[in-house]
């Protein structure tokens, strides 16, 4: 049995003093245990950014990137290994500002990777500019006379673009956070866990309080495979933050369509002169 | 007899301008001759103009040249813009609504393309015609072009190939009565080589390199290598992707070779620039990737569909800060072929990125290639699914002396595995260490005295003369065939080719040029890269240059032309 000490990391940690991505870390850890997952068999593809650096703080393998281009790097790495169990590690900015017109497409290509969006509706490691997800009107030094700017609604662009997998969860709420991340990880394709948080240094207006005041599990009768009723609980109508898995249908990954994947991975193929000799023979123009 | 006859067929985007000169150069190959076709043509679907230039010979040709001898002008605009291109006595075959006329420097002979064409069944099949006059007039026999019609379509329906060849017979008939003075008796022998355009080469050569995963966003003239991967992913274990934007096209790829595929992508300057975030990123990562750029006029737009050498310097130092990297620029499909499959096996064995500079004129224009291109029995690998010294210890970016680390794959052992795009220490966590950063650059850079060892000396000719031409990538044929005119003339020419451009060969370049009293570069972009490197690397001044950036390839005669003035 895999356990949260198997995933146990030294590697000095810097975040702030009550930053959510400790919850976000924990409930990581108790998810990939929770589904009896060596680190070995895990893969962390991260961009850049304070949400970016938590694979350094776990035992996996990791590829700590770009800024931007952690979805293309998973992208590739699925492709070439489409046996390995592949997380993205990234934040509002990553994921939805630099990296935005690769989430667009990652989901579209129905790519079998779980993304782990850290989202506190600022930037973090550029020390407090506005992010993609930040409120409309939020004042930054960046933006004195705040920001002019409707927030990106990552929920319902991922759903108007057909992803299988939608979720939202909240860095204070573990528990079900972690259940979130395990259910992600089974789904077959793209799944997207927006995880709100608070940023204790930076983000003034969505702190720990106000988002304990708006969130709330989404209602049991909530049908997950209705996309419409998922969109109407993204678009949202009132202050609250509905938790939980906003819509989930599977549909065959991008890796399940290539067909040349089904056998075997293209990591464990071996050169086979043979072919080539064959092109080269038939190959005149 | 020595035959060396160019014919331009042109017309119309969407006349079928590229179809008449691969079904002719087809012919001429089939029968034994030496051909090479310049295709050139505009960034449009329809309309504007377009042509393709056949260089036919009875010896090896391996660049155009800028006197036809005949024109087969499918519209008006192809007469009045090859017309001062013709030799003297050339042949121009012009449509229907041209009168007949007899110049004083060319003849005109008006075949109707189109109205023989309806005859044989629809105006479309013009450029089948139109190939018929052309190889009629030229002496081929009619049953061997039939035949390779016959090869061409063979997968197509029985009607659209006999359409074809009634085309192709109502074109030899067309011209019954005209003679071509260059026409020769075709005395067929078999085939030389292989005809084959740099695209393709490259795109073999990417698979005896074992390449299984490459990425691209389409950008002429790089297509033309990723649509051949294509057709040849149908047979081998390669997945190919077309990515959103070239940034996800080289993060791709190296997401894929971390994971354990070799893997490549394929651009053009534009995209290029779009990749370089991703270049540094696969320099400290180490993570081995190959990038071909067939180059094109810039910057920005530019000229998409033309030719150009100018992203040399911009390859060399492309990325923020330093690290060592392979550049090749192959000249000849052969070397395109043999060049691709060396730069997945130094990526690999080196991890670090290698990018392959081609352009234009080589990637879509067709020789024929003597060489044989050989599929390697083994590839080696350089990778580990475990670190077998301990597993649970394994360090990514161990310090070694040669600065490569062992390189195991994610997911396929115990080992983890860690990388990281900030600097790192040997484990791959992110550190500001000042010590191990100094260790991390010392150990990349470690690998350039192995790396210098592999990198092969220019090619020369005639070494021991007083002037020598010197070049890279696709202009070897012009400043080869340029030196043997200019001996033939009575001047003491040699000539100089290099193909591994970084590491520059610094020492193999100094000796060449040592000994040589003038030299000239010969490249096309306009401020002389190949000189400014040369200067930088081994402290010789060029003596000249021969330039041209107009888009469009450099012929032998414009080297010839251009250093006898220079020399005058």
């Amino acid at each position: 049995m895999v356990s949260t000490k198997d995933y146990h990391s030294d590697y000095p940690n810097h975040w702030c003093p009550g930053c959510g991505n400790f919850g976000i870390l924990d409930a990581m850890k108790s998810a990939l245990a929770g589904l009896d997952l060596p680190p070995e068999k895990v893969l962390i593809v991260s961009g850049i950014g304070q949400a970016a650096k938590t694979p350094h703080f776990l035992q996996c393998n990791y590829f700590h990137s770009l800024h931007g281009r952690a979805l293309p790097i998973a992208t590739g790495a699925k492709i070439a290994n489409h046996l390995m169990t592949v997380l993205v590690s990234t934040g509002d900015g990553d994921c939805y500002g630099e990296g935005g017109n690769h989430f667009m497409h990652a989901i579209r290509r129905n790519i079998d990777v779980t993304v782990l969006a850290h989202n506190n509706r600022v930037y973090g490691l550029t020390k407090g500019q506005a992010s993609p997800t930040s409120m409309d009107g939020m004042q930054t030094k960046m933006q004195p006379g705040g920001v002019i700017a409707n927030p990106f609604n990552p929920l319902a662009a991922a759903l108007s673009l057909g992803a299988g997998f939608v979720a939202r969860g909240f860095s204070g709420e573990g528990g079900q956070l972690s259940s979130l991340i395990q259910a992600g990880i089974r789904h077959r394709g793209f799944a997207l866990i927006d995880i709100l948080q608070p940023c204790v240094s930076f983000n003034r207006v969505n702190t720990h309080k106000w988002y304990k005041d708006r969130i709330a599990p989404i209602e049991e009768n909530h049908d997950e495979t209705d996309l419409i009723a998922a969109l109407r609980l993204a678009l949202g109508t009132d202050d609250r933050i509905p938790t939980g898995i906003y819509h989930r249908r599977e549909s065959p990954s991008y890796t399940d369509r290539i067909g040349k994947l089904n056998d075997k991975a293209l990591t464990d193929h071996r050169y086979r002169p043979e072919l080539l000799k064959a092109l080269l023979t038939d190959g005149y123009l | 007899m020595t035959i060396d006859i160019s014919v331009l067929i042109g017309g119309e985007a969407g006349q079928g301008i590229q179809t008449v000169g691969l079904l002719m150069t087809r012919t001429c190959h089939r029968a034994g001759l030496y051909v090479m076709a310049v295709n050139d043509f505009e960034s449009r679907i329809r309309g504007g103009h377009s042509f393709i230039q056949l260089r036919i010979s009875d010896r090896p040709v391996q660049g155009p040249t800028r006197k036809l001898h005949m024109v087969a002008a499918l519209d008006e605009r192809t007469y009045g813009l090859h017309q001062s291109e013709l030799t003297e006595g050339g042949l121009v075959l012009i449509p229907k609504d041209h009168a007949d006329t007899m110049t004083q420097h060319h003849r005109c002979k008006t075949v109707d393309f189109e109205g023989v064409a309806k005859k044989a069944g629809s105006s479309i099949l013009a450029n089948t015609v139109a190939a018929g006059v052309c190889l009629s007039l030229l002496g081929a026999p009619s049953d061997l072009f039939e035949n390779v019609l016959k090869s061409t379509f063979n997968q197509l329906e029985e009607e659209r190939l006999a359409q074809n060849i009634q085309a192709a017979r109502y074109g030899y008939t067309a011209v019954e009565d005209e003679t071509f003075r260059w026409s020769w008796r075709w005395a067929m022998a078999s085939p030389k080589g292989r005809l084959i355009d740099g695209a393709q080469a490259a795109a073999f050569g990417a698979l005896a390199g074992d390449c299984r995963f490459s990425a691209f966003y389409p950008m002429s003239p790089a297509t033309g290598i990723i649509q051949h991967l294509v057709d040849m992913a149908q047979t081998v274990p390669l997945v190919i992707e077309q990515a959103e934007d070239e940034i996800a096209a080289v993060n791709m790829i190296i997401g894929a070779s971390f994971a354990g595929v070799r893997s490549m992508t394929a651009t053009s300057g534009g995209g290029f620039s779009l990749m370089t975030e991703g270049l540094g990123l696969a320099a400290i990562t180490e993570t081995p990737i190959v990038i071909v750029n067939a180059q094109r006029p810039g910057p920005a737009t530019g000229l998409p569909t033309r030719t150009a050498q100018a992203d040399l310097q911009f390859v060399i130092h492309a990325s923020q800060d330093e690290f060592p990297r392979f550049v090749f620029a192959p000249g000849t499909p052969f070397e395109a072929f043999s060049v691709t499959a060396r730069a997945f096996e130094l990526s690999e064995r080196f991890q670090v990125p290698v990018i392959i500079l081609m352009d234009q004129y080589l990637s879509d224009s067709l020789f024929v290639a003597e060489e044989s291109f050989e599929a390697p029995e083994t590839v080696a690998t350089y990778t580990a699914a475990d670190d077998p010294e301990a597993p649970s210890g394994y360090r990514r970016y161990a310090l070694t002396d040669s600065g490569i680390s062992p390189r195991a794959l994610p997911c396929k052992g115990s080992t983890l595995v860690k990388v990281c795009s900030d600097e790192h220490d040997e484990e791959g966590h992110i550190t500001e260490d000042a010590d191990i950063r100094d260790a991390m650059v010392t150990k990349r850079f470690a690998k350039l005295s192995a790396m210098r060892k592999e990198i092969r000396p220019p090619e020369v000719i005639h070494a021991d003369s007083e002037i020598l031409l010197i070049c890279w990538g696709s202009m070897r044929g012009a400043m080869t065939e340029a030196v043997r005119r200019l001996r033939a003339e009575g001047l003491s020419c040699g000539g100089v080719h290099i193909v591994d451009m970084w590491p520059f060969p610094d020492a193999a370049v100094g000796e060449i040029l040592g000994k040589a009293g003038k030299f000239f570069v010969v490249e096309q972009n306009r401020s002389a890269q190949l000189g400014q490197l040369i200067r930088q690397q081994t402290g010789y001044q060029y003596t000249d240059a021969v330039l041209k950036y107009n888009g469009r390839p450099m012929c032998a005669g414009e080297i010839t032309d251009t250093i006898k003035t220079k020399l005058r």
